[in-house]
């Protein structure tokens, strides 16, 4: 089972490779690096949500409140003159700590009421990232300096694509290793079963809380990388939609396994660009138009859930790990 | 009490009782469109068991779609207000045939990502006529020129509309429910679907009905928000706001969400006297995360739990 996903894995690194080859041609060669950065960033974020939802069977719908939490502390810590290598662990830690802050209601609620508990998280991290301006520069945002470590600056696309790349084959290997294990295992019990796995002898609120720390570690080391590569923030970048979008990217995917997050970041990311390339077919007032996107995104999800519930990388129920 | 940091400081520190009144009537206007978008989305979520994050679009979408009989069409405003009414209801109906049919069964997760996604598309298709993206629009509805004056205190009339329309609105749905044998029909589908098909009930149909319902239900509350808040591409944001609602009532009582709505209004205008700015727009939120970890099952499971 892991070899098989672990060869998806690497198709998948593949198929990266050859759509950036592809787009390359089509788009220039710096655009298609930059896709990459972008693909591996929402990648890290989107094996936080599969972790969450797909492993645990937990509902999120305020995973882009934990994303601004590690972009917001990466953004204000590297200002303060912290380097940015040092700072992205303590990113990374503040957002766990946002996580297990959402998972808390999860002791006393289930299903649909603690979705609307992590609803009310992310919009309230949203708003009080809107208003306490003395530290957030409230909604106007904030201006990111480039990645740097040591004398080195990741400025260009080569760069923050090798970083975001290493950054994501590390969470990766982790993500791997904790599936895998003991902690996988139980995630996948409380998944399948609160009452039958709590009677094993496994700590159900201990098992949710511990997705929800690991899934907002990474959602946090995403987005202290996103600061950086969009080089601005400000709290409409992590609102609602991002949640969504987030979810709908492990949906897209396959929540349920790990490559998805690859997958469905692709996809998530293809979608803007099908548009760019498209522009020239397309009647000028409807290619400008921000409409398209949204539909086209509506219609991709639709589409999985009608035609491909289990995501592009599944197959069928019986395999999931 | 007022706070300086409030628009309504200055005014209030001379007229406290009169700033306090008007306050209060847009609260519980403000709070009677947050119930009646909790009501459409409880409708669905107890007929079909489907999460609909779809009822802001829905919502936008009748507002749009009355705009443009009125204005593009040049139909009048009270033949193009039930007609779009119905034609939502049509829309409600032909979206569950085709589509949301197929999430009943499903998990939670599903129908919120397809209901989402279909709301995406309604937005995108919204998006795409110019006109509508880049302005916000007047539906011209002969109450909203003159605020009513009853001696020192002015009340907005739109917003004592959206006090009455919801009170009918409210009674009709009773009746409906109460009184008629679809309503009976419903309500039996929303207890147990097995036993209502036992007594001949179309489940199916009864599904159909109730995101018809919703449906339109959610474009009578754009309407009765257009003079408010005006016609834009953003105003069903404001059913965020009817999911807290939705929850406090106890998600499957539909006079549980209108209460719940009305009481989130009034809340969030009072948060808005009196606490400092920004406070209003968390006051939702926050109270909906004390009532859920006090009362698990929402406020009307809490009391139904006391009085057991």
């Amino acid at each position: 089972m892991k070899r098989s996903a672990d060869r998806r894995f690497i198709v998948g690194l593949l198929a990266l490779g050859l759509i950036a080859l592809v787009a390359a041609e089509g788009l220039g060669i710096d655009h298609a690096l930059g896709q990459v950065v972008f693909v591996a960033t929402y990648a890290i974020a989107g094996l936080g949500v599969i972790l969450v939802v797909g492993q645990s069977g937990q509902i999120s719908l305020g995973q882009g409140a934990l994303l601004a939490i590690g972009a917001y502390a990466q953004t204000l810590l590297v200002l303060r003159g912290v380097p940015a290598i040092v700072a992205m662990p303590m990113a990374v830690a503040l957002a766990a700590a946002g996580g297990w802050l959402a998972s808390l209601p999860a002791r006393r609620l289930g299903g649909l009421y603690f979705a609307m508990s992590t609803l009310a998280f992310a919009l309230i991290v949203e708003e009080l990232l809107a208003r306490w301006e003395s530290v957030t520069h409230g909604a106007a945002g904030v201006s990111v300096p480039a990645f740097a470590l040591g004398g080195w600056t990741a400025d260009s696309t080569l760069a923050q694509a090798i970083v975001s790349m290493l950054a994501l084959g590390l969470a990766w290997g982790c993500c791997r290793r904790w599936v895998d294990s003991r902690v996988g295992r139980t995630w996948r019990a409380v998944r399948e079963d609160e009452v039958a796995a709590a009677s094993s002898g496994i700590d159900v609120a201990r098992a949710k809380s511990r997705a929800f720390v690991i899934g907002g570690g990474l959602s946090g080391l995403s987005g202290a990388l996103y600061a950086h590569w969009i080089g601005f923030v400000s709290p409409e970048q992590f609102g609602l939609l991002l949640s969504f979008e987030l979810l709908m990217l492990a949906f897209i995917g396959g929540a349920r396994r790990l490559g998805g997050a690859l997958w469905g970041a692709l996809v998530i990311v293809a979608i803007p660009q099908a548009i760019a390339l498209g522009r020239d077919v397309l009647p000028a007032e409807l290619a400008r138009s921000a409409g398209l996107e949204a539909i086209l995104f509506g219609l991709v999800i639709v589409a999985v859930i009608l035609f491909r519930p289990q995501g592009i990388t599944g197959r069928s129920a019986r395999h999931d790990v | 009490m007022a706070n300086e940091n409030t628009p309504y400081g200055a005014e209030a520190a001379s007229r406290p009782m009169q700033t306090f009144v008007q306050v209060l009537v847009s609260g519980i206007a403000t709070g009677c469109i947050y119930g009646l978008v909790a009501l459409s989305f409880v409708l669905i979520y107890k007929a079909t068991e489907t999460v609909s994050f779809m009822q802001g679009d829905l919502l936008m979408v009748g507002a749009f779609g009355v705009l443009a009989l009125n204005v593009a069409g040049g139909w009048p405003l009270w033949l193009a207000v039930p007609a779009g009414v119905m034609g939502m209801f049509a829309l409600g109906a032909a979206l569950e045939r085709s589509v949301l049919r197929r999430a009943i069964g499903q998990p939670h997760l599903t129908a919120v990502l397809l209901t989402f996604g279909l709301g995406m598309m309604l937005r995108g298709s919204v998006t795409t006529f110019p006109a509508a993206s880049h302005s916000i629009h007047r539906l011209q509805f002969p109450y909203t020129d003159e605020p009513l004056r009853f001696g020192t205190l002015a009340v907005a009339a739109e917003h004592l509309v959206v006090i009455g329309m919801t009170a009918l609105l409210a009674a009709l749905l009773t009746l409906f429910f109460r009184r008629t044998r679809t309503g009976l029909a419903l309500r039996a589908c929303s207890e147990n679907p097995q036993v209502a098909s036992l007594m001949g009930v179309s489940v199916p149909a009864m599904h159909t009905l109730a995101w018809a319902m919703g449906a339109a239900l959610a474009a009578c509350a754009g309407l009765l928000l257009a003079p408010v808040t005006f016609v834009h591409l953003n105003m069903g944001l404001i059913a965020l706001k009817a999911f807290p609602a939705a929850v406090l009532g106890g998600m499957t009582s539909l006079p549980g969400a209108l209460v719940a709505g009305v009481f989130l209004g009034v809340a969030e205008a009072l948060a808005g006297l009196m606490l400092p700015e920004g406070a209003k727009d968390i006051v939702p939120y926050a109270l909906l995360m004390v009532a859920l970890l006090l009362f698990p099952s929402g406020l009307a499971g809490g009391f139904a739990g006391m009085r057991r």
